[in-house]
């Protein structure tokens, strides 16, 4: 059996690449698995309900999405940039990391996660929430549903989602920037 | 040709391909396509015997303190045999052997109940749990290579249970036909809450590396896979009898049928069912019970350790019960608990005394001044007025469970560097629950910080030697003594995670092996640095006048002394730097002697190893003959716990109440959770992060088995390949309370009280408090699981 494919380029983590031939009707997640050796984004479903795959897309027009990459076809992705766990942290030219997210390190401080299966997708989540916020910040009153809209489809067992929400809702209210006073 | 599946679902075939985009389109034509499989004839499902099946009877002496006319401490468990797959109880006879004393016991009861006093109340009720899935979010993998040419195979999965994977898979290529020499076991960091435990996967990884051509071999499930072949939930079945008096509010009798489905293929399902059995009493006082529990074969998918593990089930179905029984005598739901609750060496259902102090009394009263219960019923008035169509309900249920298996064995080796680096190694591996920050945290004890280096889920010990063998569960005394004169053996060699085991027993081998190295290490290293002054209290001190203040050994009146300093002095000394040891626990810790550098020591360890400093002589160092210059020691004398306690079933407990407060909406059947709120005792927390975040994970799963997750059993059920997370719905955030969730930790006993085991038993109180808060709301008592809006529907209708 021949298989077809398609050449896939595209930037992750700031860093291009491609072109690659990509089977035709590969997943994402198993391009970014098998073909890019970028395994921090967790298969849990494979049907796009769990999240825990999500990688953020960053649009031109500076706003930023997750896209489930279980359920995205590799081909979707061609000359699009995306962010994936592996690229949150700060690295140096070595790829060595210099220093966690602000909301990777609020994860840490507050035990938010146990297994840490899930991790990755949350990581990604609060991050766009983060940026979104800085885009266009809620009042303080609203950042607890605020970040309950945001999480509220990622999927965790073991964690009862207590700590993720808490660490994300005090970064939000310790950021300058993120929140206003009621309109 | 063939045989018949064993159950719904079994795997059949294993293909192995070398390159991923070939699997992943064959995958996708070969999935959810049952024409692939060709089938014989129909024979219809397995008929078996039940996996197994017990009867714990006990008939009580005039007090809850006095000795019992009949228990199953003292007389042991009742054993049936089978007739058409259904287990036939002894004939009873009072003066009969053990097994017909019990029927007669059990008769009698059971008499009593059809024929009870004018001033009993006598309730009969049934109760169903579901099956379900662990869903722990790694779906069940395993990854392996063999190396044909030296025979050698490497293993990396994850797992509960490494040592159990590690015989398991020796064993397995002992009889095979091709060569091994070595197996690599590489134990991986994971989750499981239970379907990682005695699980297929890793040996099923074995096969594929072994025929993986020298390649290394992955193999793992998809969530689809997981659904269909992973380890399910027992579902229960029980029907619960209790007596209770009228006048004084007190229980009397309590007898129960319970049947588990075990499903398709042996597991844990006996152990796992008499651990509900003889978890049901719960947080009360019974005079006589008879409880018959029997785990069932079928063609369900095989079931396994789920959390709870059968007391999450048997324990729901009596905290339902018991807020049944106070609304039939009128009384307060927490003060007919409070009534009825053990106290502090009242005799358990098996007739034992617990161990250590009850607390259930304390978690009650919390629970009974808490706001949420003394103000519900003018909070519901006010609320159901304001909100027409919804219905506000607080509902309460409070649980005790053990931890632990009852033969709980681990080792721990502690090392100190000359810098005062702490390194450890443990049997115990990690699940997510915080075991190895637990552990590293449980060297401060004695060496004044938490660990620095760890390396968990270690398979090999080379600095010590321990033999095992027989099971000990069911090892007769004689045996055991016999065998205990092998100064290398045990009786159990290493526990997997489970049974909310780390924090009370895994604690203790790495607080023992940190002990010796402080008792024999930094002990007369300290008191040889303080001698050196010249001052004559050094003399006078003894090691329990210290404590470690910043890092730093501190005794009133002399220099402080950190722990660097002390490290360099042990290591220049020749003083022990590094201890290895193992300990088994049956309900109590074994003990044993032994000569430590010239000194006695007892210890609740069976077997310790040590290791000198640098400046040790010639003559330790020629005592120092393990690989990594150990010194092996010969216990002098050793104390197991008698083989009796297995008779106990129940050694240590924790306790937990949960009051949960919700509204019922009548258009849509949902439940909506507001807060929930929960009391724990657990002795002294390792970390209070780790336990408020397994409080809030194990009530989040709690949550889900009350309201929403569910799986038919059979031919509907996971076994056909179609489950996933768009049909079995586990909790979001919006489903737990996650703003208003509280919760309070009992303080402990004392600075000395060990921390308990209590990630399993937080999540199951806020099950029977969900439904009967629901019947608070609307007046309706569920007594199966899951109780979904479908459900709350017909009843409102």
């Amino acid at each position: 059996m021949i298989l077809q494919t398609r050449p896939l380029t595209v930037t992750i983590n700031g860093r291009r690449y491609g072109p690659i031939d990509v089977p035709e009707g590969l997943m994402m997640i198993d391009v970014l698995h098998e073909m890019l050796g970028l395994t921090g984004s967790r298969l849990g479903c494979g049907i796009g309900i769990c999240h825990a795959c999500v990688v953020i897309w960053d649009r031109d027009d500076q706003t930023s999405e997750e896209v489930q990459t279980c359920i995205t076809g590799a081909g979707f992705f061609d000359g699009k940039r995306i962010r994936t766990v592996e690229g949150i942290a700060r690295r140096n030219d070595k790829g060595e990391i210099l220093a966690l997210s602000p909301v990777q390190q609020a994860f840490l401080d507050q035990f938010s996660f146990q297994c840490g299966y899930c991790t990755p997708g949350f990581v990604n989540a609060a991050t766009v929430l983060i940026e979104r916020l800085k885009r266009a910040p809620v009042p303080r009153g609203q950042v607890e549903a605020t970040v309950a809209a945001a999480l509220e489809k990622h999927i965790c067992r073991c964690t009862g989602y207590v700590r993720y929400y808490q660490a994300v809702r005090d970064l939000i209210l310790a950021t300058p920037g993120l929140t206003r006073d009621a309109a | 040709e063939g045989k018949t599946a064993a159950y719904l679902g079994q795997a059949v075939a294993i293909l192995i391909y070398r390159d991923f985009a070939r699997f992943r389109f064959a995958k996708e034509k070969l999935q959810f396509n049952d024409a692939v499989i060709r089938y014989g004839a129909v024979t219809g499902p397995l008929q078996r015997d039940p996996w197994g099946s017990s009867r714990f009877v006990r008939v009580g002496g005039p007090t809850p303190y006095d000795d019992d006319v009949f228990s199953c401490l003292k007389q042991g468990p009742v054993s049936p045999s089978y007739d058409k797959h259904e287990p036939v109880w002894p004939k009873p006879a009072r003066d009969g052997d053990l097994g017909a004393q019990g029927m007669y016991h059990a008769d009698t009861i059971q008499y009593e109940l059809a024929h009870p006093p004018a001033e009993w109340l006598v309730l009969t009720r049934n109760y169903a749990t579901q099956s379900g899935d662990t869903a722990a979010l790694e779906p069940d993998n395993a990854n392996g290579w063999y190396d044909a040419d030296e025979q050698e195979l490497h293993l990396v999965v994850p797992t509960q249970s490494p040592q159990e994977v590690a015989e398991g898979a020796a064993a397995i290529l002992q009889r095979s036909r091709i060569g091994m020499k070595r197996l690599f076991l590489h134990p991986c960091f994971t989750v499981g809450y239970g379907s990682k435990d005695h699980c297929t996967m890793p040996y099923y990884g074995l096969l594929a590396a072994v025929y993986g051509d020298g390649r290394p071999v992955r193999l793992a499930n998809d969530r689809f896979d997981q659904f269909q072949s992973g380890l399910k939930r027992h579902q229960f079945s029980m029907g619960y009898t209790v007596a209770v008096e009228r006048r004084t509010g007190l229980l009397q009798s309590f007898r129960a049928e319970i049947v588990a489905n075990g499903g398709g293929r042996a597991n844990c399902s006996v152990a796992l069912t008499l651990v509900g059995a003889t978890s049901a009493q719960s947080v009360y006082y019974f005079p006589k019970n008879d409880v018959a529990a029997t785990a069932i074969a079928s063609r369900a998918i095989d079931s396994g350790a789920a959390r709870g593990y059968g007391a999450l089930e048997t324990l729901t179905a009596t905290e339902l019960m018991m807020d049944e029984i106070a609304g039939e005598l009128g009384l307060d739901a927490i003060e007919f608990r409070l009534r009825n609750v053990l106290k502090t060496g009242m005799r358990s259902a098996q007739g034992a005394v617990p161990l250590g102090t009850q607390r259930a009394e304390t978690v009650l009263e919390q629970a009974r001044d808490h706001a949420l219960w003394t103000g519900r019923a003018s909070r519901k008035q006010v609320y159901d007025a304001g909100h027409p169509g919804k219905y506000y309900g607080v509902g309460f249920a409070c649980i005790q469970r053990r931890f632990g298996t009852g033969a709980e064995a681990s080792l721990a080796k502690v090392e100190l560097a000359p810098d005062g680096r702490i390194a450890l190694s443990h049997s115990g591996t990690e699940i997510g629950t915080g075991t190895s920050s637990g552990q590293a945290i449980a060297c401060a004890r004695w060496l004044g910080r938490p660990a620095d280096a760890l390396d968990m889920a270690v398979t090999e010990w080379p600095d010590l030697p321990v033999e095992t063998s027989g099971d000990p569960h069911s090892i007769s005394q004689a045996e055991q003594d016999r065998l205990a004169k092998n100064p290398r053996w045990s009786p159990a060699y290493a526990s997997a995670s489970s049974a909310s085991n780390s924090s009370y027993y895994f604690s203790h081998v790495t607080r023992e092996a940190a002990r010796v190295v402080y008792l024999h290490g930094l002990w007369p290293a300290a008191l040889a640095m303080w001698g050196r002054d010249g001052r004559e209290a050094a003399r006078e001190v003894k090691p329990e006048d210290a404590r470690w203040r910043d890092g730093a050994l501190a005794v009133e009146g002399l220099e402080l002394l950190p722990l660097a300093r002390l490290a360099q002095e042990a290591h220049a000394r020749g003083l022990v730097v590094g201890a290895a040891v193992h300990a088994f626990n049956r309900w109590q810790w074994a003990e044993a002697d032994f000569v430590v550098d010239g000194a006695s020591a007892r210890a609740a360890v069976d077997a310790l190893s040590v290791r000198y400093g640098g400046g040790a002589g010639a003559a330790k160092e020629a005592l120092s003959t393990t690989p990594n210059r150990y010194q092996v020691l010969d216990r002098r004398t050793v104390s197991f716990p008698p083989t009796q306690n297995n008779n106990a079933m129940v050694g240590y407990n924790t306790v937990v109440g949960t009051l949960a407060e919700m509204v019922v909406d009548a258009a849509s059947g949902k439940v909506t959770l507001l807060s929930h709120h929960t009391i724990l005792e657990c002795g002294n927390m390792l970390a209070p992060e780790l336990v408020s975040s397994q409080i809030q994970g194990a009530t989040a799963t709690g949550i889900g088995l009350t309201l929403h997750e569910w799986l038919p059993l059979y031919e509907d059920g996971p076994g056909n390949g179609t489950w996933n997370f768009n049909r079995y719905h586990l909790p979001r955030g919006s489903d737990v309370a996650v703003w208003t969730q509280t919760a309070d930790v009992l303080p402990p006993l004392s600075d000395r009280e060990p921390p308990k085991g209590m990630a399993e038993v937080a999540g199951i109180p806020i099950m029977a408090a969900i439904v009967n808060g629901v019947a608070h709301a609307i007046g309706h008592r569920f007594r199966t699981l899951p109780v979904t809006p479908e459900r709350i529907l017909e009843v409102l209708a």
